[in-house]
């Protein structure tokens, strides 16, 4: 398969805005949350990034030689459950750690069960633990960076593999320096367009009901803008295989 | 704190500029001269490129940018290392002849990308930091001779097939990501406070440069025949800096111990403290 630079800019691109607008799904509670006064994961985006983005890419890496949409999928699952993991111990520890009810303080009733949080919420606090809203919007955040991370890796390899310094050996199924490359590549544009929503949201988001999460569209420009530049970078890193 | 973040405990902040720019990059271009002295130099030459990047950071950082220290140090090792791999990439397109072009490209790739993301920031997002823009694209240089330095000390070349082999291949391009952000990042998020003082945020800088110097040593064994010198060197330069840095730390919290906490009740307990302290 060969890939033309403009589909890889292109898929960087469209990865990026993936990877910034999932994050703004994801409840980042950052340092307030850590001592359980904000709802949310107790740490910034970058770690959730590192976290979600290195699972997300060792799935998607796995199924390297896989059509497209399973590359994509696999991806988008590896995300997904390492932040439903990162949030359900998360909230083991809120529960049975520090003793507070998840609740969130940005709604009155959480949008999906439709329980009551106010009463919850301790006084003084912007709520604290992850409840069911936050954590299904942390799951869609999840699934869509995955998708986003994924997405690069596979155009980034395979415009790698069909040059001659990263093609694939004879008798091996994968080159594994177009695979370091592009996952290494994949990981740094999940950190780029993390710390850009991270920017955007001012370090702090619960999901989709926080009303910070009405600032996405600016977050979005800047992502795509950011990623399109990241995305040529990597059409100069595919001229290094020709040696 | 004063203008750009600068507290009365600063550095000139030209100071770890030239010391990143000259010594980074003088250190990357001799690699070749010797297969021994030729990475010592490379690996020096990154402990300068994070000294640099230390110092960015603390500057950046002081304004309170929301999202914790650290997050400003992941994206510009992100787009450094994507920008400094693309310049060796350039020269390998370019022929043989201009792979010195490589490692000076890159780190100016990295600024460039530095720049548009400040500069996103700054128009798009809103933010209000005004030395985002110069701090970034300082960071983004420092990150990418970095980067470039210790991958220079493993390959024992600036040239983009041998790094291919000997850092890209193993996996050791992702180790340097998460090792020099945090070389860099770590020391003014371990030291930020209201009683900063940057001399000794920087000895810390160093202290972290030199332990990632040793560990890319070590790393280095199946590639490289100077991975001792590099280790040993990185390792004294380690000692030396952390003694200095625990050593300034106790001159600085010798404030605290001569006049003592503050008093638990006033009255009885408070006189007796004072008279403790005359007597000593």
């Amino acid at each position: 398969m060969v890939v033309d630079p403009l589909i890889l800019i292109g898929a960087v691109a469209v990865g990026g805005v993936l990877i910034g607008g999932g994050v703004h799904f994801i409840p980042v509670g950052g340092a307030p949350a850590a001592i359980a006064t904000a709802t949310g994961v107790g740490t910034g985006t970058a770690m959730l990034a590192a976290g979600g983005g290195m699972t997300g890419l060792i799935t998607a890496a796995a199924a390297t030689t896989s059509p497209l949409w399973l590359v994509i999928l696999a991806g988008g699952a590896g995300s997904a459950l390492m932040l439903g993991i990162t949030m359900l111990v998360g909230n083991w520890v809120y529960i049975w750690g520090v003793g507070c009810v998840p609740s969130s303080a940005k709604v009155t009733h959480d949008p999906i069960t439709k329980y009551e949080q106010s009463k919850f919420v301790t006084p003084g606090t912007e709520g604290h633990g992850i409840p069911t809203v936050c954590f299904v919007s942390g799951i869609i955040g999840g699934l869509l960076s995955g998708f986003g991370g994924a997405l690069a890796y596979y155009f980034l390899y395979y415009s790698l593999i069909a040059t001659p310094g990263y093609a694939i050996p004879s008798g091996a199924y994968v080159s594994l320096g177009a695979a370091t490359l592009a996952g290494t590549f994949a990981l740094g544009l999940f950190f780029v367009n993390s710390v850009i929503a991270s920017y955007n949201i001012g370090g702090t988001i619960e999901g989709f009901h926080d009303p910070k999460f009405a600032r996405l569209p600016r977050a979005a420009l800047a992502c795509i803008i950011a990623s399109a530049i990241v995305g040529a970078l990597g059409v100069l890193l595919v001229q290094g295989g020709s040696f | 704190m004063s203008e750009n973040g600068r507290g009365p405990n600063s550095v000139d902040k030209r100071k770890p500029l030239a010391l990143g720019i000259v010594g980074g990059l003088i250190g990357i271009y001799l690699t070749p001269i010797n297969p021994i002295i030729g990475p010592l130099l490379a690996a020096l030459g990154a402990v300068c490129g994070i000294v640099w990047g230390a110092d960015a950071i603390a500057r950046v950082a002081s304004y309170g940018l929301g999202t914790g220290v650290p997050s400003i140090g992941y994206m510009s090792l992100a787009f450094s290392l994507v920008g400094a791999l693309s310049g060796l990439s350039v020269a390998v397109y370019l022929g043989t002849s201009y792979t010195w072009i490589g490692p000076v490209l890159g780190v100016v790739l990295a600024m460039i990308v530095g720049a548009i993301v400040a500069g996103l920031g700054l128009t798009v997002l809103k933010m209000k930091i005004p030395i985002l823009m110069r701090c970034t694209i300082e960071l983004a240089g420092a990150a990418s001779i970095s980067v470039l330095g210790f991958s220079a000390a493993i390959a024992g070349s600036y040239a983009m097939p041998n790094i291919l082999h000997s850092v890209i291949i193993p996996g050791y391009i992702a180790l340097f990501f998460i090792l020099n952000t945090m070389a860099i990042q770590h020391p003014f998020n371990a030291c930020l406070g209201p009683n900063e003082n940057r001399t000794r945020t920087l000895k810390l800088a160093f202290s972290t440069a030199f332990i990632a110097m040793a560990i890319t040593g070590v790393i280095a064994m199946p590639f490289s025949s100077a991975w001792y010198v590099i280790a040993i060197v990185g390792a004294i330069g380690w000692f030396v800096s952390i003694t200095s840095f625990i050593q300034a730390s106790k001159d600085e919290a010798a404030l605290v111990k001569w006049t003592g906490w503050w008093p638990h009740e006033e009255g009885e307990d408070f006189d007796k403290e004072v008279k403790e302290i005359k007597e000593a």
